[in-house]
């Protein structure tokens, strides 16, 4: 179990090192789907198999293709230098990052966590299932959550389309002119 | 067998601490934080944002299932994150298609004014 959570930590620690500092924008959607995909590997060490499943089938599917989708409607050339794809906020950005990582991870460590085991999650899938429909004591504030979430979903699927929906004699080409930046 | 083999061995095969998944969730946390600072693009921005909620995901999922009495609400709740990040997915990248075809750039920098 160790050598497996050492190689998932590594795949996901530098995949998503991958996303930030990759000059080439596909090179940083395929790193944030190896970076996913170690995070499903983390939940089967997790006992939550059926989540792993989730992970894998919408984020490393869906939002992956998605995401490609977005870079190849908005594609530009590859910078060719490093500095052309971040701002002005390299050093300040990495002193918050370097800040909040070391005091989460300060605190996490430090903490007992001698009185948790593992195995308590829900590792059948029929009591994941019960739980996430607020059918199992304790969980009956998911059958609100459940449908808040279905409600929510649908109302993303109309947003999205109504805001990328292009009108009908629209000016493409209007406010900015092309700088031809990153 | 050797005992110093044997102790390797149990090393290996021990089941990791809590505190492990959640430091490597904070460093992938404080990676997207970071990302999310300093990229130009929007669309890398949203896969920072992604980064970020998956770090948190994981974070959930470990608490889940290594709290005891807890019953696994944490993987549920993961389930709901998830959902609502794709929902996030879809509007914001609906919301730069829609700034990149007015502007003709995805640069954050420059996208500094609502009219279209």
């Amino acid at each position: 179990m160790t050598v497996a959570f050492a190689f998932l930590a590594g795949m996901t620690l530098v995949s998503a090192l991958g996303v930030v500092i990759s000059r080439n924008v596909v090179h940083s959607a395929l790193f944030m789907s190896g970076s996913l995909l170690g995070i499903s590997g983390f939940f089967v060490m997790l006992n939550a198999p059926a989540l792993a499943a989730f992970q894998v089938l919408i984020y490393v599917g869906a939002v992956t293709v998605v995401i490609l989708f977005g870079i190849m409607f908005t594609q530009r050339p590859q910078a060719r230098r490093f500095r052309t794809i971040i701002n002005r906020q390299f050093w300040a950005g990495l002193l918050v990052a370097l800040g909040v990582g070391g005091f989460l991870s300060y605190l996490l460590a430090t903490e007992d966590w001698s009185d948790t085991s593992a195995g308590n999650g829900a590792v059948d899938v029929a009591d994941f299932g019960n739980n996430l429909l607020g059918v199992s004591p304790g969980s009956e504030i998911f059958a609100l959550l459940f449908e808040v979430a279905s409600v929510l979903l649908l109302i993303a699927v109309v947003a999205a389309i109504v805001v990328s929906r292009r009108k009908s004699g629209e000016d493409v080409n209007r406010g900015a002119v092309d700088r031809g930046a990153e | 067998m050797p005992p110093i083999v044997q102790q390797v061995i149990d090393a290996l095969t021990a089941t990791p601490p809590l505190a492990g998944y959640l430091i490597v969730g904070a460093i992938m946390f404080a990676i997207g934080t970071w990302g999310a600072l300093i990229r130009r693009n929007a669309v890398v921005v949203f896969m920072c944002v992604e980064l970020m909620i998956n770090a948190v995901n994981l974070t959930l999922v470990a608490f889940g299932d290594f709290l005891p009495g807890e019953g696994g609400l944490g993987a549920s709740y993961a389930v709901l994150v998830i959902a609502i990040a794709a929902a996030e997915i879809a509007v914001g990248l609906a919301i730069v298609l829609a700034v990149f075809r007015s502007r003709r750039t995805v640069n954050i920098d420059e996208v500094n004014s609502m009219r279209g």
